[in-house]
């Protein structure tokens, strides 16, 4: 059967680089921030369009975000993703993952879903909190942490990974919502001839009107959030640093593990 | 303002699940301080000793039986959840940031209409305002959040965040029961499915020398081996080299592989993830090497050394072979 894929991917700045906090003290600077997709969703995308290869359909890359998050749409569309929205919701920092995700269940309610899936974590706020709310919002069954996915009979069967190595398996019945874990492919790299082609491929652009509100506001939670602080958390960072050249280091650590017992070679 | 805090409990095979024990011990504290109860909400089926277990930490329990929940899915737990609401009148739920915590937290939330913050490493009740700790960017920074609700505020702590519940004091074993419509859930548990293990065990290993990106390429990964067979010890792995099958699953240091303590333990190139934090954090001595002197792992290290794994362990092999 032909699968309406939906995959929500989100852009975040690039989390191996230094951050600093911004002048209000309430978010990072973020006016030189090197931005990414998120790496979770990398894998979602990948898994998407592995489904639609083996079964046929679409797939619809989805992002709530600026304007800077279409290069991440086109790199979406080069590697297999036939539509792009972006829903134009522009708070850069977005620490509401209710309201994400009340967002994108209202953007996927309005078109059609078989499987809907999305990263397991972000890489800046680490909730894993997005994926199974919006399934909620959508009032679909969901699985997160999903390291496999077989189609079956009008449902999927998926495979969640549990701590310490162990699988749990499950079956859903569609539309379903699966939030898919680090590794569960090996992401494909853009064919040159496909890139070209994305970056004129249209994107469609949600509003909060197209969905029926005035503004995004409308989709918060009855409460409110706030952050009261950002830092640098500080050093618990017991490590007694080893610095010099490395070969100081390497005398030091060497010197270290013969005194700890480490080594008795040689 | 009076709160009461509802702690879900977690188990799996019979068994507790330690992290249910940190959610106790910051459930008291916060219902302590916001004049509240604790309960701990357990469902299961068949759980009866689980419950006894609980209570032994001097917590009450609200005992859930139902065959419907024999085993966990997000569906059926919030169901079962729900029907504490207008009896237990709970301000806050609390859950573990496992696997199953943030599978059924969100759930909750969407479900309730009910604010979410999960992943917390601290929680703090000021009057009826959740203060929330949290760590982002790959742990590098921090950041608080308040949040101002009527509803429930759900919140998933991060495992190890707290020190757990010690045995003590007894609680009592409450049935409670609430209507469970199987019908409504579309999600079936099926099975477990477990490793078959035909490698190593790193677990059992007095040193371990752990591989990450750091390395870069995997023709690199015999750099690090060279070196662990030098100290004698056993390769293992951060997350993303078990990803990219350059060693396999089994190998993994972290939640979702492996809980290694030896007593030397190297990390090469791994800048500390909270997953693979998890995993070492409780080795006897801990020596990372990473070229990003902010990387979180030289936080639970007893010696870092801020260099290219590449170029440092062969410094260290001329070193220790040398005399």
């Amino acid at each position: 059967m032909a699968l309406n894929i939906i995959v929500c991917l989100k852009q975040v700045p690039n989390p191996d680089l230094q951050f600093q906090v911004s002048g209000d003290g309430k978010d990072i600077k973020r006016d030189a921030l090197n931005y990414k997709v998120n790496g979770a969703d990398e894998y979602a995308l990948e898994e998407a369009v592995r489904l639609k290869e083996k079964h046929g359909g679409t797939v619809t890359a989805v992002t709530a975000g600026p304007k800077r998050t279409e290069q991440m749409l086109r790199e979406a569309l080069a590697k297999g993703a036939d539509k792009a929205v972006r829903v134009v919701f522009e708070d850069p920092a977005a620490v509401d993952a209710f309201q994400v995700a009340k967002i994108l269940a209202a953007t996927i309610a309005k078109r059609p879903h078989d499987v809907v899936l999305t990263g397991v974590q972000s890489d800046d706020h680490a909730y894993s909190a997005t994926g199974a709310l919006a399934a909620g919002f959508l009032g679909v069954p969901h699985a997160s942490v999903v390291t496999r996915i077989e189609v079956t009979d009008g449902g999927v069967k998926a495979w969640r990974e549990l701590e310490g190595g162990d699988q749990e398996v499950v079956s859903l019945a569609l539309p379903a919502l699966l939030t898919i874990q680090f590794g569960i492919n090996q992401p494909r790299y853009a064919p040159l001839p496909a890139i070209m082609k994305a970056a004129r491929q249209p994107i469609e652009e949600v509003t909060s009107a197209a969905l029926g509100q005035a503004s995004w506001d409308a989709f918060r939670g009855p409460y409110s959030i706030v952050v009261r602080r950002m830092s640098t958390p500080p050093l618990k960072g017991h490590a007694a640093m080893i610095g010099g050249s490395v070969a100081d280091q390497a005398k030091a650590v060497a010197v270290l593990l013969r005194e700890k017992g480490f080594y008795r070679g040689g | 303002m009076v709160t009461n805090v509802l702690a879900v409990a977690e188990h799996r095979e019979g068994r507790v699940v330690g992290a249910t024990y940190e959610l106790v011990a910051k459930g008291r504290e916060l219902a302590a301080k916001a004049g509240g109860t604790l309960h701990v909400a357990l469902l299961g089926h068949g759980v009866g000793a689980i419950a006894a277990e609980i209570a032994s930490r001097g917590v009450d329990v609200l005992h859930v039986e139902h065959a419907g929940l024999a085993a966990y899915t997000a569906g059926g737990y919030a169901q079962a959840l729900s029907g504490f609401r207008p009896n237990q009148n709970p301000g806050v739920i609390l859950l573990a940031h496992t696997t199953q915590g943030y599978d059924l937290a969100p759930r909750l939330a969407a479900e309730w209409n009910a604010p979410i913050v999960a992943n917390c490493t601290d929680l703090f009740l000021e009057g009826g305002v959740l203060v929330a700790h949290r760590k982002i960017l790959n742990d590098k920074m921090a950041i608080e959040l308040e949040v101002r609700s009527e509803q429930p505020y759900i919140v998933t702590l991060r495992p190890g965040s707290v020190k757990p519940a010690a045995s003590g004091g007894q609680g009592s074993v409450i049935r409670v029961d609430v209507p469970l419509d199987p019908a409504k859930n579309g999600r079936t548990f099926l099975g477990y499915e477990k490793p078959q293990v035909q490698d190593i065990d790193i677990a059992s290993a007095d040193i371990v020398v752990s591989a990450g990106r750091g390395i870069q390429k995997k023709e690199n990964l015999k750099v690090v081996e060279e070196f662990a067979r030098a100290l004698g010890g056993v390769v293992g792995a951060s997350r993303p080299l078990t990803d990219l099958e350059w060693l396999p699953k089994t190998r993994q240091v972290g939640q979702s592989g492996k809980t290694v303590r030896p007593k030397l333990y190297v990390a090469c190139g791994i800048s500390g993830a909270m997953q693979h934090i998890a995993g070492m954090k409780d080795a006897g001595l801990i020596l990372a090497v990473n070229t990003d002197p902010s990387a979180p792992i030289f936080e639970v290290a007893h010696y870092g050394v801020v260099a290219n794994v590449l170029e440092f362990i062969p410094a260290l092999l001329k070193e220790l072979k040398g005399h």
